[in-house]
């Protein structure tokens, strides 16, 4: 195995609220918030600041997968990702950092809920910006579809990656067994990238299954032809469809 | 700005002695790789190559750098990566 070093490419500017953002809060009443940022943008200290003196509590939390509390990473999307669950627990949710990929993870969190905003301040660009349950909506109508797919579907095709960051081959193992008992037709397949335009080549699979990176079942099935969902819902995705409210 | 901790990096790799170094960048930090490259080589002698394809977290790294005698790889915009088999 390759030595590897990790660098944070930390954003080097202190991260200040604009004024825009504190009177939205304030016009919205906000009395507590969940704080969440990506890793370049963990310096928060004048973020809590300016958050105490508007007298909004701070709530932070460490997410499973990260390194750091109050980072976030992109496969954080489900309620259960985080160590705490400051989302349920706060009047509103605050993303700094820059893009749509994380913040969208902490609306996806929110499935099955009623979907609060979040909120995000980007340090690059000094802006803010609001994002809501109509920017995943698209997302949760396919996911839905998909599911519904699944349930009706013989024959499977679940998908491992040899990426090791990705790889949940045993976990593979297990649904393959899970769905062979509900009478399903299960093949494994092995890849290092999902090129979802491959997924002609196999034309019999009737739905596939992703065991890598979760948001392939939540953001890029809004571009597939064919049906996916994720490993998680695979196990029981009756469930998983009554608790989305069908 | 980004801090990219050049002198970090350029640190670990003479620690390493590394002679051949991967870096792979985020797509918002691409274009900074030939800065990167160029001062690496220049202050370490190692060989730099630049990882062409994906960077979406630390989960997602390249494999079989062996056998191109890959020494050290630094990957930049993450850190370490618990990955959880119960949550999936």
């Amino acid at each position: 195995m390759v030595e590897m070093v990790f660098v944070d490419a930390t954003w080097e500017q202190e991260i200040v609220l604009g004024k825009d953002l504190l009177r939205y809060f304030e016009k919205e009443k906000v009395k507590s918030v969940g704080l969440f940022a990506s890793v370049q943008f963990l310096k928060l200290e004048k973020v809590r600041e300016q958050l105490q003196q508007s007298e909004i509590r701070v709530h932070e939390t460490k997410a499973k997968r990260t390194h750091l509390k109050t980072q976030i990473l992109g496969c954080d999307a489900y309620h259960d990702s985080f160590e705490e669950d400051i989302i349920a627990t706060s009047d509103a949710v605050l993303y700094i950092g820059d893009g749509l990929f994380h913040p969208k993870a902490l609306l996806l969190a929110q499935t099955g809920r009623e979907i609060k905003p979040v909120v995000i301040w980007d340090p690059v660009s000094e802006k803010m910006k609001i994002i809501t349950q109509a920017d995943i909506e698209k997302q949760l109508n396919k996911k839905k579809a998909n599911l519904k797919k699944f349930l009706a579907a013989d024959v499977v095709g679940v998908m491992v990656t040899v990426k090791p960051g990705q790889q949940y081959m045993k976990n593979a193992l297990f649904l393959k067994q899970v769905l062979e008992k509900k009478g399903k037709k299960v093949y494994l397949f092995l890849g290092d990238t999902f090129d979802y335009r491959l997924f002609e080549n196999y034309p019999f699979v009737q739905v596939w299954v992703n065991t890598a990176c979760p948001r392939i079942g939540t953001d890029d099935i809004t571009e597939m032809q064919r049906p996916l969902i994720n490993i998680r819902e695979a196990y029981d995705a009756e469930k998983t469809l009554e608790e989305m409210g069908k | 700005m980004f801090d990219l901790e050049i002198a970090t990096v350029l640190q670990r790799i003479k620690e390493k002695q590394a002679k051949r170094v991967l870096i792979q960048l985020p797509d918002g930090l691409k274009p900074r790789a030939q800065e990167v490259a160029d001062l690496i080589e220049k202050e370490t002698g190692a060989e730099v190559m630049i990882w062409f394809g994906s960077c979406f977290g630390a989960c997602d790294l390249p494999i079989g750098l062996n056998s191109v005698g890959i020494d050290l790889m630094v990957q930049w915009g993450h850190n370490i990566y618990h990955k959880t088999v119960k949550e999936w």
